[in-house]
């Protein structure tokens, strides 16, 4: 039983809601004036009553993003998932579908689907679980974000949650294109903390389809002068290496493309918190050139 | 009488099977196979170069984390192909993997690494003709990518090994290569090398038995740092892996 989904389609050539339903634990808020009003977009808010998800809630949502039409998707803030109880996970499952009508995926739609909610942060002993399914047509284009941070940091929580799971699988006309998941389960042979090496967040940002073509290109170049700055080749013989007493790079990231001819760009990021609580902040705004399309800002890194 | 002598002839030619499986086995696994598995240090190379590794103990964590990215991503397909040993199926794997190996450095690497096995496989295994098919049809056609961990899986399904050999030896053959560029990236000296191996083989065959025997739905990657700092390694200024 879904707990929400919301239809996008051009209503007098504006991108429109023309269905949504939210109910218990989800809620979503769908504001009149976002951004400028010469840019055609939707922006859907998910909320979570009380402020986060308790052990054991399932959400799932269906969104349908019609031709031409543009839609965010984000959060009202961090989503929090609270300590389980009785073993018991938390899941959210939401289904995206680009295409021609609502429930059948045709060909070519020239949509825009921007997802970027705030990240998840399991408290101590959480299970948390989400799944998200893109359905997307020939020449749709989507940014997605998808990230969790270590816990509550200010009270020394870091990776302190049981499970983590978040999967996002793309599928591009029927056919997989992008499937991604990741488990951060504990009481495996290594505890999650060592396996993250100090880093206190870690992000996925994928930007897939013809309207990102110029971002993509600026996201690599960016990327690679940043992490060129940070890798460092070892001089020859290892006592010299261990005089130099260098750490880890504060933020580290990669970008690779992905699917038939590289229509898509995965980016991958792990930052930690520096002591002076420092922030990498990159924006990333998506102009349309001539057309009314969305102008929107994408936050790359967490903002601490 | 007669009877008695029949069983244990049948069972001495059964047992001789086994024994010639024993030699294609050592065969698969040993590192002087040119598959070109020597080219690839699973991001160690970036790894060191972005100081996750500045001591030995670092370098044991990282071939830890590393064994159980691979176990939770590639075991399932290794298991996939040597259970069902057809084209049908290893091409359904190799379609799979490609959309779940997000990282352009390790899914270059496997390509290379599966094309150079499926290369060596229809040369040297000839009493399998699919693979000189495989071979002579797939390989420039561009239909399908050649992943290693799928082709892997078929190579020991048509060479008649059972699926915890297959999986066990896809792990080894990890392990032994992550190891190898190690010596050569300068991190530990041979002889040093033999004794981490040995010391994480329990732990190794821990993995093994966890993650064994799943389905293609659960591969998962349980250290997503991995794919972070392995995707770093087009950014090196100077290396000596491809990947």
């Amino acid at each position: 039983m879904e707990t929400g989904f919301v239809v996008v389609e051009k209503v007098r050539g504006k991108s429109s809601v023309t269905q949504s339903f939210s109910k218990y634990p989800l809620k979503l808020i769908i504001p009149n004036k976002v951004g400028s009003n010469k840019t055609d977009a939707v922006w859907i808010y998910s909320l979570t009553y009380g402020g986060g998800i308790v052990s054991g809630d399932i959400i799932s949502c269906g969104l349908t993003v019609g031709d031409d039409c543009t839609t965010v998707f984000t959060t009202q803030s961090s989503t929090k998932v609270y300590k389980s109880v009785g073993f018991k996970c938390s899941e959210q499952n939401l289904e995206w579908r680009l295409s021609r009508h609502a429930r059948v995926a045709l060909i070519g739609s020239n949509a825009l689907l921007v997802v970027v909610p705030d990240p998840v942060t399991c408290f101590s002993t959480a299970r948390y679980s989400q799944k998200q399914v893109f359905r997307l047509a020939s020449n749709s284009s989507v940014v997605i974000v998808d990230w969790i941070t270590s816990g509550r940091h200010e009270i020394g929580e870091s990776w302190d949650f049981k499970l983590y799971k978040s999967t996002n699988h793309i599928f591009l006309e029927d056919q997989p294109l992008f499937l991604d998941s990741v488990l951060l389960e504990d009481g495996s042979i290594t505890n999650i903390s060592e396996r993250m090496q100090g880093y206190q967040v870690i992000a996925m940002v994928i930007l897939l389809g013809p309207k990102l073509k110029e971002v993509q290109i600026q996201v690599k170049e960016h990327v690679k002068r940043m992490m060129y700055e940070q890798l460092y080749t070892p001089t020859l013989g290892c006592k010299k290496r261990k005089s130099f007493g260098q750490t880890k790079p504060d933020m580290i990231a990669s970008c690779s493309a992905f699917g038939p001819k590289g229509i898509g760009v995965v980016v991958r990021i792990s930052k930690n918190y520096n002591r002076s609580r420092c922030i990498g902040f990159r924006d990333l705004r998506l102009t349309k050139d001539g057309a009314p399309q969305g102008h929107h800002h994408i936050t790359d890194v967490i903002p601490e | 009488m007669e009877h008695e002598m029949e069983v244990d002839e049948r069972k001495e030619s059964v047992a001789s099977e086994n024994h010639l499986f024993k030699w294609s086995e050592w065969q698969l696994l040993d590192s002087i196979l040119p598959t070109g598995g020597f080219a690839h240090a699973f991001g160690l190379e970036a790894a060191i170069q972005a100081r996750f590794i500045s001591e030995p103990a670092d370098f044991k964590t990282y071939l830890i984390h590393v064994l159980e990215n691979t176990a939770s991503l590639l075991l399932p397909f290794v298991y996939a192909t040597t259970v069902s040993p057809n084209m049908n199926a290893w091409k359904e794997c190799d379609k799979i993997l490609e959309a779940m190996m997000t990282n352009e450095t390790s899914r270059k690497a496997s390509i290379s690494q599966g094309s150079a096995l499926l290369r060596m496989s229809a040369s040297v295994f000839v009493e399998v003709p699919l693979f000189k098919i495989m071979r002579d049809t797939l390989l420039a056609s561009g239909t399908v990518s050649v992943h290693h961990a799928p082709l892997f899986g078929l190579v020991c399904g048509l060479l008649g090994f059972d699926s915890g050999t297959s999986q066990r030896a896809y792990m080894f053959i990890t392990m032994r290569d992550v190891i190898s560029a190690a010596t050569r990236l300068n991190l530990v000296g041979p002889l040093g090398a033999s004794v981490l191996q040995h010391e994480i083989a329990h732990v190794a065959e821990g993995l093994v038995k966890k993650w064994m025997n799943r389905p293609m739905e659960e591969a998962c990657q349980t250290y997503p740092l991995l794919d972070t700092i392995q995707g770093c390694h087009s950014y090196l200024f100077s290396r000596l892996f491809c990947s």
